[in-house]
């Protein structure tokens, strides 16, 4: 009896949730949390080919607290220096510019406009998964040998959705401080992650191939993808390797070679352990980013 | 024990050294089982090689001409042109050849099946699928047409990334602001010249002191100039010492020289290597030769005499065109049917900008086999056609005997030389005298007429 009063309770609770979000991403002026400034520039500089090492590093030292953690992740046993990392600049030659614009940008929101109480264990967990189908959205790119300069920010920002739904419930009205069951926030998380994630990304004017992304990673979806850049179907995989990498999968080595998108990626038995063999290197990679 | 379903012709991959082989021996009226590893049908020539190549460098000519006509008619091209763009065509092209290709397949009759092919025995191959299960085929001719793929030096990490092989390169989503190619053979040209074109300012980097040394000196001299006029360089005589990206914007190309080149990206080109490594040659006895070849006789037979190879994974001449041809011959050779007369001059065609394409033999070797040689030049800057169209780049070169009287060979540089080239072969096919091209008729203007420009060249060197 008191376990169905609670289901209830938590449906009740869902509902009510679920009508706020809908109308507030139904909403012609839906308040979406600004791109951080050192975000947005560090994008804006990453999309411009002209751009210099020297531009990257001034930007970057403009926020402390994120310089230092450039440094620490280049310096990370992960990243293995050959001596130790003492300036940005030597950061950046090491990480290589891209996958530093890709983490300057992901610090620098997730600490920012994401920064939501209450859910920092399960914003960081968000954050890790992301990471990681990053890092896995570059090996597969690498392995079909195709567009491997997009693949890391396809995979980092797929799901950047989810921080802004989060971000939505803490203006849920009179709910500021309460703490909505992780349960409840997964279940809104899967009906409108993606439209939120596209009002976000359209609203942050991230690039075209990375907005395709966020529309159409999901098994059932990323046959709509056009971009040339694959990354909606790089990204689905590289979701399922994240998951299984991190122990939130459904799926097991062997099933993951059902999957549709396996099959279209046209990878082998061998092809799929070599890419999970690999969670051996993004897995530390994963945590130094994080820690 | 698992069971095989037997055939009559087994044929692994699908290029265009497979699909004929295949198409032959159904049409011989026997049952052919048709491997391929990947989705589509086509291979390598398909979806990496000659179709989205010369698609790249259609487009980036359209494009320059299309610059050319915003001069007259002063509008603007963006200046962020992303090969995508120039790639749209691509997928429709690659697209509409595969379905084509696939449909020729299944009219014929052929099996086909999606999965790596491995061999079991030698007359026995499983095919293993995509969700690790397996299918079994058995058949006493079996044709490997698996093909190949860039060779990826030790020395050079290649990343896909930013540095590239002649995969990934179809991949950019922009165009770099400087690319070193390194090599100097047919892939390795025909992305420098394309790229250089387009704008990127390029150096091809080899150890030979010119590019696409095969060929005959006049043709690489004037693609050279070519190059060197849209901005490229060619770096000949170097060895590559390292290659290493910088981590921020530029990859580091340090020569044996001591010297250091940097680029925005490296294409690397140095060559191909035989898709062999699934195939579990061992199961046959057949042994690959050390450069990882497999060796064959005139039938394209290997050291077991009903498993043939041909295509790429043979070697040179490496081209679609010989691959097919080889397919064709290997089954009519298997089957005991009559496969024709052996073709005699094979064209060379090399899409370069501009294209160069060569059948017969090349002055040098005239001059070495017949002791000397008179040659006949036709510059396109001469031939009305050239001027209309402002092809002004161009030469057509003929070789004969030193008398004067006989055609050995036929060389061209410029647009249209890989079609131009066919009227060469057709002359060299049926031995025919220089006179005959003077004592005819061509259309006016054409291009065509070079060849009568340079056989009258050749008429007027003779000694009476
Ligand atoms: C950039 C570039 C430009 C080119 N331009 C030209 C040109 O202009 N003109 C020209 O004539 N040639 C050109 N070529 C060369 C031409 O593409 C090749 O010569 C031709 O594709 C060789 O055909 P093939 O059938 O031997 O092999 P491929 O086309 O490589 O096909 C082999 C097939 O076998 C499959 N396969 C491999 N192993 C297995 C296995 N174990 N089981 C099942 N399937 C397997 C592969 O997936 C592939 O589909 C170019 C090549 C490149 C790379």
């Amino acid at each position: 009896m008191a376990h169905s009063s609670i289901v209830s309770l938590e449906q009740e609770e869902r509902e009510t949730l679920r009508a706020f979000i809908t109308d507030q991403l139904g909403r012609g002026n839906l308040e979406l949390p600004l791109l951080p400034v050192v975000a947005n520039q560090v994008l804006l500089l990453s999309s411009d080919p002209d751009s210099e090492v020297a531009q990257f590093s001034s930007l970057i030292q403009q926020d402390q607290a994120l310089a230092g953690q450039i440094i620490r992740i280049a310096n990370s046993p992960a990243y293995a220096p050959r001596a130790p990392i003492v300036s940005l600049q030597q950061a950046i030659t090491w990480l290589g510019l891209n996958m530093l614009a890709g983490l300057a940008f992901s610090v620098s929101v997730q600490s920012g406009v994401f920064h939501t109480t209450g859910y920092e264990q399960e914003v960081r967990g968000l954050w890790r998964h992301a990471l990681a189908t990053g890092l896995f959205g570059k090996e597969i790119a690498r392995r079909i040998r195709h567009n491997v300069e997009n693949a890391f920010l396809c995979g980092l920002l797929h799901t950047i959705g989810k921080p802004a739904i989060l971000h939505l419930l803490s203006q849920a009205p009179g709910r500021s401080t309460e703490r909505f069951s992780w349960r409840t926030v997964e279940s809104l998380f899967d009906d409108f992650h993606v439209t939120a994630g596209s009002k976000l990304g359209a609203a942050w004017q991230l690039p075209d191939p990375v907005q395709e992304t966020i529309r159409y990673y999901q098994d059932d979806q990323y046959h709509q993808a056009s971009s040339p850049t694959k990354g909606a179907m790089i990204t689905c995989l590289a979701h399922h390797l994240a998951s299984v990498m991190l122990g939130n999968s459904s799926h097991d080595e062997k099933s993951l070679l059902t999957l549709p998108v396996v099959q279209d990626l046209n990878f082998y038995p061998e092809d799929m352990t070599a890419l999970l063999e690999l969670s051996e290197t993004i897995k530390p990679s994963v945590e130094c980013f994080l820690s | 024990m698992t069971l095989s379903t037997a055939v009559d012709l087994i044929v692994i991959g699908s290029g265009p050294a497979g699909q004929k082989a295949a198409i032959q021996g159904a049409k011989a009226g026997k049952r052919v089982a048709l491997i391929e590893q990947t989705r589509q049908v086509g291979g390598a020539c398909v979806y990496q090689g000659t179709i989205p190549s010369k698609t790249l460098r259609e487009s980036a000519l359209q494009m320059v001409r299309f610059l050319q006509a915003t001069e007259v008619f002063e509008f603007r091209m963006r200046d962020d042109i992303k090969i995508t763009n120039l790639m749209t065509r691509l997928d429709r092209v690659m697209r509409a050849h595969g379905e084509f290709m696939k449909a020729q397949l299944t009219r014929n009759g052929i099996d086909c099946f999606h999965g790596r092919a491995g061999f079991v025995s030698d007359h026995e191959v499983r095919i293993q699928h995509l969700d690790g299960s397996a299918t079994f085929v058995t058949a006493p001719v079996i044709v490997m047409a698996t093909g190949s793929r860039p060779r990826v030096p030790d020395n050079i990490p290649i990343d896909h990334e930013h540095i590239l092989d002649s995969d990934s390169i179809l991949s950019l989503v922009y165009l770099p602001k400087s690319l070193t190619v390194l090599g100097g053979g047919v892939i390795a040209s025909e992305y420098a010249s394309i790229f250089a074109l387009l704008g990127v300012q390029v150096t091809m980097v080899d150890t030979a002191d010119r590019p696409l040394k095969f060929l005959d000196q006049e043709l690489t001299e004037e693609f050279c100039g070519s190059f060197e006029k849209t901005g490229g360089h060619y770096r000949g005589g170097q060895n590559i010492h390292t290659v290493q990206w910088d981590g921020r914007s530029h990859v580091t190309t340090v020569l044996e020289s001591g010297e250091t080149l940097e680029s925005e990206k490296v294409l690397v080109a140095l060559g191909r290597v035989s898709n062999l490594e699934h195939l579990n040659l061992q199961a046959t006895g057949i042994q690959p030769t050390t450069r990882g070849l497999i060796s064959v006789n005139t039938h394209c037979q290997t050291t077991v005499p009903h498993i043939y190879a041909v295509g790429d994974v043979i070697g040179p001449p490496s081209l679609a065109s010989c691959s097919m041809e080889q397919g064709r011959r290997a089954v009519c050779h298997a089957l005991g049917l009559n496969s024709g007369v052996s073709p005699e001059h094979i064209p060379m065609g090399i899409y370069t900008i501009p294209e160069m394409s060569s059948v017969g033999l090349s002055e040098q070797d005239a001059i070495a086999k017949h002791g000397g040689a008179l040659v006949g030049r036709a510059r396109f800057h001469e031939i009305a056609r050239g001027q209309i169209s402002g092809m002004t780049n161009g030469l057509l070169k003929m070789v004969a005997d030193p008398k004067g009287d006989l055609l050995l060979g036929v060389h061209i540089v410029g647009e249209g030389a890989t079609e131009l080239i066919h009227i060469g072969q057709m002359g060299l096919l049926h031995h025919m005298p220089i006179d005959r091209f003077i004592d005819n008729i061509f259309n006016f203007p054409t291009l065509a007429e070079a060849y009568r420009v340079a056989a009258l060249d050749i008429a007027k060197q003779r000694q009476h």
